[in-house]
């Protein structure tokens, strides 16, 4: 056997401290459980065994670590596939509907990486801590856990670039200080604060009476999913059962979660307002958004479905809650026409700007993708044209260039490889899927939307699917969150060797 | 004038050639032998030296000389030698010849202790803008992070009938800017309403970054639009031409044959559309229609390309050709060959710096005379007299309010604005009012 030119055993150690260190999470769906006068125990022993796991994996891989750039693929993406498992954990000791070690990984894995697609049938039926502890799972891996642990723990001090670019999704990381420690610090930061912000905000409506149907607990639990745009809700109707007064504040922050952070911490905390209003994803976005938006209501108000302010506002909302990938609905958007239909699935592809909590493609992978287009059409009639492609004015090299073409393309091989094998695995269950349906359901894995066409839709359910569909889904919601690359290179063989 | 002339290259031989007449002339160069070839042609002092050497500066006593100019081929010996210069002796003022448009810019933030830097390929690209009829305005002096330009132009015969030629007061001068000075063969005038600008003048103009654009448009005849020129060759020099007539609103094309150079030049002007080619491509210029354009510049650093090039884009339907021509023995050639115009870098830099030396600034600092200017950048006390009258009330002749800058916005005084107290004041003035415009304020 060759030698191996990765370092298996230094990967497996550092996966074996994060994940120690993920226990430290159970402490705040055990204080729900107290709270709410719960069973504490789930979240006790989840805590205990992945702390014991992560110990003993550590354990049993110590030895001289090396890990560079090249392990950095492996550790991010062992660390989600484990991090999904820890967070089934509590799902599998008390959730009925989850007793099925697959739905509970898809579950889990739907929480994670902020998809917000799920196999409940009755989610008004979680016992307060579960569901919360759900919600909670959307946050942890919104912002990215790898950048959660190099913003706290020392140890990630070498290789953190690296674990932080092939977690954080777009094509690159925009430095926000000297050290990537403390760029990851800054964006939790924010991240934190606008979790506050909106908590506030929700609580607000609370308690002045502007919204009779939210109360602290949904605050939380709703923040919990906005800001990492996962999308999952404690309601079986989604935030159609809140007021017009929430879902325009819901859909604000999805705005604010799907924009990129580091321009946010810029113009927030730096006053670079003008600047940051100058960034051409930023523009391309938000055009994007206000396009969607204008089709779904004009649609709506001419085939009469809904009127007046409920077409704008359930229009913005749906168009907002799928671009950004949150998968939100303010009501059963399945009803709608097939115009919308394709629409909000267009959208599903489009996604949150680079250096946000969104999946998907990203505006700014299209636009430059649109110029290389550009371009390309230019050199077959000028051949000796010379056409540096700029973003926000700077030159951007062409290996960055040629990445994004290879993440679109590959994107979209993923994308209709899934749809195949759902449709062809459903014939094969009997399970009845149509071929929109399989479609929406991998977009929506794979870009970590949340919802779909059909009985998935957004008041539905994925559980229908046999145990291999969601097997597939689960593939495409890890490989769509950690942005295809770092999982397709595992697969190649010269990754592995020396 | 006492001057001493670092390096005796082409731009060197250039200077001493034009200046031997009038002035006294110390020429300092590492090889004896051009020396003695300048010293038998030209009666001037000869030593053979370092001139970026301390100690050779002084043993020929630069304490003694009014002007150095330090125009060897290399930048850092130019700005080492006008440093001790200006350390041994801080009246002498200096001249600096560079190929790095950094050291320009440095010096128009006045981060460099040089009373004038010159550049050879930003010399060739305004005398190729002058040729082409859209002269550009040379950059003296950005204050308050550019807001506020000094910018000198050479008025050309075709300049705009609306501020050449008439009364200042008629004029129509582009708002935020006011001519400080006109400079007409050796004279300096502070213009008043009466006084008028005539082709051949240079002026100088203080005003917002847009009013000097605006001038630079009134510059060049309304009738005359240039909107397509070729530069072959994406050097230093062919960028510096590209990026001026870029800033003169013409489109350009630029044709570099070495492909990470192209690239690196289309990454540094992302107006010009840039070509991956040689200029001798016959079957390129017929794709890319290069005959089309209205002029072609031929920047490479081989002159005999330069010809070839020039005379195939003749052939394909330039009607206007300019050769840039290193030897100077080509410019002769070049012109007979069909070429419209050589330009010698080496050449052109010479006649600035010799031009610089007969500039009455210059002159009358160097001379120690009366009347000289002086640009003046003060902030405002809070006692000051002046504070809180209306400018149009202002006693002050002699000098001039270019602009004030005001929490670090600039603002171009009118007659009914007022000064206040910590306004930064940039103020032309000459110089035997200097002390009293200094203690008004």
């Amino acid at each position: 056997m060759p030698t191996l030119g990765v370092d298996v055993r230094g990967t497996l150690n550092l996966v074996g401290a994060l994940v120690r260190y993920f226990s430290l999470a159970f402490i705040l769906p055990a204080g729900v459980a107290l709270g709410y006068d719960e069973p504490v125990w789930p979240f006790l022993a989840a805590a205990a065994i992945t702390a014991a796991g992560g110990w003993s994996l550590e354990r049993a891989t110590k030895g001289k670590e090396s890990v560079r750039a090249r392990e950095g693929f492996l550790v991010v993406a062992l660390t989600w596939l484990a991090g999904a498992l820890v967070i089934s954990l509590p799902y599998l000791f008390i959730e009925p509907q989850l007793r099925n070690p697959i739905d509970a990984y898809f579950e889990s894995m739907s929480g994670m990486t902020t998809t917000g697609a799920s196999v409940l049938t009755d989610v008004e039926s979680l016992s307060h801590s579960i569901a919360m502890w759900r919600q909670f799972s959307q946050w942890l891996g919104g912002m990215g856990i790898i950048v959660l642990a190099l913003a706290i723990l020392p140890r990630l001090r070498v290789g953190g670039r690296q674990l932080m670019e092939s977690e954080a999704p777009g094509p690159e990381i925009e430095p926000l200080a000297t050290s990537i420690r403390d760029t990851a610090r800054r964006l939790w930061l924010l991240y934190v604060g606008l979790t506050g912000a909106m908590i506030l905000v929700l609580s607000l409506f609370a308690w002045t009476g502007i919204d009779e149907s939210m109360s602290f607990y949904e605050a939380v639990a709703h923040a919990f999913t906005t800001l990492p745009t996962g999308g999952f809700s404690t309601r079986a109707r989604s935030i159609e059962d809140f007021g017009a007064a929430t879902q325009w504040a819901i859909a604000l922050f999805m705005v604010l979660a799907g924009a990129n952070f580091a321009l946010m911490y810029r113009a927030l905390l730096r006053n670079q307002w003008r600047k940051a209003g100058r960034d051409e994803e930023l523009r391309v976005y938000l055009a994007l958004l206000a396009l969607g938006s204008v089709i779904l209501f004009s649609d709506l108000a001419a085939k009469g479905i809904l009127t007046g302010e409920a077409a704008v506002r359930h229009g913005v909302f749906q168009a907002v809650s799928i671009m950004t990938t949150t998968g939100y609905a303010s009501t059963d958007f399945n009803l709608w026409t097939s115009l919308t239909a394709m629409t909000l699935v267009a959208l599903m592809f489009i996604g949150g700007s680079a250096g946000s909590t969104g999946g998907a493609i990203k505006p700014v992978r299209i636009l430059l993708l649109g110029r290389i287009l550009g371009r390309e059409l230019d050199q077959t009639v000028h051949r000796e044209a010379v056409r540096p492609i700029r973003l926000n004015g700077r030159v951007i090299d062409e290996r960055t260039l040629r990445a994004i073409s290879v993440f679109v393309l590959l994107y979209l091989i993923v994308f209709a490889l899934g749809s195949l094998g759902l449709v062809l695995e459903s014939a094969r269950a009997g399970v009845e899927v149509s071929p929109f349906e399989a479609i929406s359901a991998a977009a929506t894995t794979i870009g970590n939307v949340g919802p779909g066409f059909g009985f998935l839709g957004p008041m539905g359910s994925f559980e229908p699917f046999s145990g291999l569909s969601k097997s597939i889904m689960i593939v495409l919601m890890w490989m769509g969150r950690l942005e295809l690359i770092p999982i397709v290179v595992l697969l190649t063989r010269n990754y592995w060797r020396a | 004038m006492r001057i001493f002339v670092i390096g005796a290259g082409q731009v060197g031989s250039t200077v001493v050639e034009a200046l031997h007449h009038e002035h006294e002339l110390t020429l300092i160069d590492l090889d004896a032998d051009r020396l003695s070839t300048l010293s038998y042609k030209f009666d001037i002092g000869t030593i053979e030296g370092n001139g970026a050497s301390r100690r050779t500066l002084r043993d020929a006593g630069i304490d003694q000389a009014d002007l150095l100019i330090a125009a060897t081929s290399r930048d850092e010996v130019n700005i080492v030698s006008s440093m001790f210069a200006k350390k041994l002796s801080p009246e002498t003022k200096t001249i600096v010849r560079t190929t790095n448009v950094e050291y320009l810019d440095l010096w128009q933030e006045r981060e460099l202790d040089v009373d004038f830097v010159i550049s050879s390929e930003v010399e060739t690209a305004h005398a190729v803008s002058r040729i082409i009829g859209v002269p550009a305005a040379r950059q003296t002096d950005v204050f308050a992070d550019g807001q506020v330009q000094m910018v000198e132009f050479d008025v050309p015969d075709a300049a705009d009938a609306r501020v050449v030629g008439i009364p200042l007061r008629e004029a129509v001068i582009p708002a935020d800017s006011k001519v400080a000075s006109i400079i007409r063969g050796d004279r300096m005038i502070v213009p008043r309403g009466d006084e008028s600008i005539l082709p051949g003048d240079r002026i100088i103009v203080i005003g917002s970054p847009n009013a000097a654009r605006e001038w630079s448009l009134l510059m060049v005849s309304g009738d005359r639009v240039l909107d397509d020129v070729v530069v072959v060759g994406g050097g230093q020099t062919g960028v510096a031409i590209a990026r001026l007539l870029i800033d003169q609103g013409i489109k350009v094309r630029i044709i570099e044959a070495f492909g990470p150079r192209a690239r690196e030049v289309a990454e540094e002007l992302p107006e010009a559309r840039v070509f991956h080619a040689t200029g001798t491509d016959p079957e390129f210029l017929e794709r890319e229609k290069i005959g089309t354009a209205r002029a072609a510049v031929f920047a490479m650093p081989e002159d005999a390309k330069n010809l070839y090039a020039a005379a195939l884009a003749k052939m394909h339907g330039v009607p206007f050709t300019i050769g840039i021509v290193h030897d100077p023995l080509s410019a002769d050639v070049f012109e007979q060959a069909g070429v419209d115009v050589a330009v010698n870098p080496r050449s052109v830099t010479a006649e600035e710096i010799v031009r610089f030396t007969h500039d009455p600034r210059i002159r009358q600092l160097a001379m120690l005379e009366g009347d000289r200017f002086e640009v003046l950048d003060i902030t405002v006390r809070d006692e000051s007299p002046l504070c809180g009258r209306p400018f149009k009330e202002l006693p002050m002749t002699g000098s001039l309010i270019g602009a004030i800058v005001r929490d670090g916005e600039a603002i171009f005084p009118h007659g009914g604005d007022e000064l206040r107290p910590g306004d930064r004041a940039i103020i032309f003035a000459e110089s035997s009012r200097v002390q009293q415009v200094e203690r008004a304020l």
